[in-house]
């Protein structure tokens, strides 16, 4: 195969001058004639955001606490890299093998310097055969096509042409698979390649798939051997800590996810899964000030949602300051409020009628018919049933609490959801909650399937 | 012993990094004045394969390398040995051939098999008259691949370890899959009649 570089951007990443030289150095003499520098992470960001390359050659080490695998995983997380943009890692480190063969994302390729022009034209060759390979089942996974792009992959699977790939035909499988919410037969395709080899990608996709299942203790068994086995594969301990916050051992998802987020300062995904578990934690000084963290740093224009300011409000609030709690809420403009969907209003409602009930009762009582006959996700119904307790609404409170305490999410929101009534005098009354859903458990149980 | 281990692998890092500015720069001049200088770089290469091997060579010995195991399109890694190793042994007047037969992709450590293989293509030239041969094929789920030269053979056999023979045992040894472990077998009088040096990967 005979591909003309001279067409193709090339873009270095690397925080030291000489070694961006020599990655230019190299592009050139495999042809390239636009060559651009990143000299650092904002940068690099910058530069791709506004004009995507057709190659990006990323040094893992950048400097100032980051890594070109973190810069990889933030532009996966923005959908910054088209599927037909090459992203090649580039390292002195023979170590960062193991990152590849451990993680879930990786780079389309990694390249260990020194390396000649020549060995770096074989492996560009080789990612864009692989690229063209995959392209059809790529453009309907873009478009959430996921029974086509399945049909794809099993044509590909069976096919000559797609002996080379197999096991990465077997991996876009299981992930699609547990995309697309079929997380049983994702679970058994993580499984068949189980069978090949104990990878721990493969193996922390069979505990996502039962996270996905609510089987929590198998879940945790099979991401605890990942963790004790790769303690460098961090994802898999946002992973572990997921599960954890499920099954309500919220101290544990804290500890483990502070022990990783002190090795990944800059990672603020993990920060944000941080606060959660410390708020769920009821450590609520370190969930307002990851919150804080996160506000102040996670710099990627639109990376702090609205979401996740009102974390930043429901830290305040459980942290007893009303007033900048409200702050928060009132720096949202009216414009961005009305755009968000039922939950996230429910959520700011909500908050807004506890930490100044003048401002919020209004919003939040207009909302009540809504509130009582929708389906809302369990962050929202925590942030009702508080705002409900306080304002007397013992109707809106109780139907939230059965909600939750039925539904998968008891376990994560159980000490909470106490915790609230008790702080309103209402124990006896949340115990007779309690009561009616086991009740209405064992009934369901008891009736014969027809 | 961990503070060793991590400053060998930064001092290892570091003059790798430097070898990449010398190779840029050389492969800058052959650009711009019409040079062949690939020995120069293929020197610059060898060092820096020397330095990996020496620091995988301290992790072995320590027990502490772990294979990390991915999907390997095995003709694209003999491709790489090919490329890495050709011209370099032709301007000896040695001639390398490959003969891949696995289509599909197996599983081990593309990186240590990699300079593994390079090693063993090193050393068959040394003595080749005229032929080094790398060969790779599937026996049931075993990878095996297979150095042989047309030279005299090893003087004895077992041949004395350097520390190439000694890595490659033991990188072959931590490949472990399904109960089995990867093993070296060196032996004289191949199909070209010189030394056979032959990895077995499960």
């Amino acid at each position: 195969m005979s591909i003309d570089f001279t067409k193709k951007r090339f873009l270095v990443i690397d925080d030291q001058p000489l070694a961006r030289d020599a990655l230019r150095s190299i592009a050139q003499t495999v042809g390239a004639f636009a060559v651009e520098f990143a000299t650092n992470y904002q940068d690099a960001i910058y530069r791709i955001r506004h004009n995507i390359p057709d190659i990006i050659l990323c040094d893992y080490v950048l400097g100032d606490g980051r890594s070109g695998q973190q810069l990889l995983e933030e532009l996966r997380r923005f959908n910054l890299l088209p599927d037909e943009c090459i992203f090649m890692m580039v390292t002195g480190e023979q170590s960062y093998e193991q990152v590849v063969a451990a993680v879930e994302l990786v780079p389309d390729d990694y390249i260990i310097k020194p390396f000649s022009p020549e060995k770096l034209l074989l492996r560009l060759e080789r990612i864009i055969a692989r690229k063209n390979f995959f392209a059809a089942y790529y453009k309907e996974k873009r478009q959430q096509e996921y029974a086509r792009a399945l049909s794809i992959l099993d044509a590909q699977r069976n096919s000559e042409a797609g002996r080379p790939y197999r096991f990465e035909i077997l991996r876009q499988q299981a992930e699609v698979l547990l995309i697309s919410g079929d997380a049983e037969s994702a679970e058994a395709s993580y499984r068949n390649i189980l069978e090949n080899y104990d990878f721990p990608w493969a193996r922390a996709g069979v505990a996502r798939s039962l996270h996905k299942q609510n089987r929590l203790t198998e879940a945790r068994e099979e991401i605890e051997q990942v963790v004790s086995k790769t303690p460098h594969f961090f994802d898999a301990v946002d992973i572990k800590a997921s599960i954890c916050m499920d099954q309500g051992e919220h101290a544990e998802a804290q500890k483990v996810l502070d022990e990783v987020a002190k090795k990944t300062p800059r990672n603020y995904l993990r920060k944000r899964l941080l606060a959660e578990a410390a708020t769920l934690n009821g450590d609520m000084e370190t969930a307002r000030s990851t919150m804080a963290d996160v506000i102040a740093n996670d710099t990627m224009p639109g990376a702090i949602s609205a979401e996740d300011r009102l974390n930043v409000a429901r830290s305040h609030i459980n942290g007893n300051d009303k007033i900048s709690a409200e702050k928060v809420l009132v720096s949202l403009r009216d414009s961005e409020v009305q755009n968000f969907d039922l939950a996230t209003q429910a959520s700011y409602a909500a908050l807004l009628a506890i930490s100044s009930p003048e401002r919020g009762k209004p919003r939040f009582a207009g909302l009540r018919p809504a509130l009582l006959a929708t389906e809302i996700p369990p962050t929202a119904r925590l942030d009702i049933l508080r705002a409900a307790l306080g304002i007397g609404d013992h109707e809106l409170a109780d139907k939230q609490t059965a909600h939750l305490m039925s539904g998968d999410d008891a376990k994560r929101t159980f000490n909470t959801v106490r915790s609230q009534y008790a702080l309103h005098g209402r124990e006896k009354d949340f115990r007779e909650i309690q009561r009616q859903v086991a009740l209405k458990r064992i009934q369901h149980d008891e009736t014969p399937a027809t | 012993m961990q503070d060793l281990l991590d400053i060998l692998a930064s001092g290892v890092h570091d003059a790798k990094n430097q070898l990449f500015v010398a190779e840029s720069l050389i492969a800058s001049a052959e650009l711009e004045r019409q040079l062949d200088l690939g020995e120069a770089r293929y020197a610059v290469e060898a060092a820096a394969e020397r330095l990996s091997r020496t620091l995988t060579a301290y992790r072995l010995l320590r027990q502490g390398e772990q294979a990390s195991i991915c999907p390997v399109i095995v003709a694209d890694l003999c491709a790489e040995v090919a490329l890495a190793q050709r011209r370099h042994l032709a301007a000896k007047h040695i001639r390398l051939s490959v003969d891949c037969q696995i289509v599909d992709e197996c599983l081990f450590d593309r990186d240590l098999v990699t300079d593994m293989l390079n090693n063993a293509v090193q050393n068959a030239a040394r003595f080749a008259r005229s032929e080094v041969r790398l060969s790779a094929w599937l026996d049931d789920e075993t990878t095996v691949f297979r150095v042989i030269d047309d030279g005299p053979g090893y003087a004895s056999l077992p041949p004395p370890f350097g520390i190439g023979l000694m890595v490659a045992e033991r990188l072959a040894a931590i490949h472990r899959r399904r109960g089995r472990r990867g093993s070296l077998h060196l032996s004289n009088g191949g199909l070209l009649g010189g030394a056979c040096f032959e990895v077995r990967l499960p």
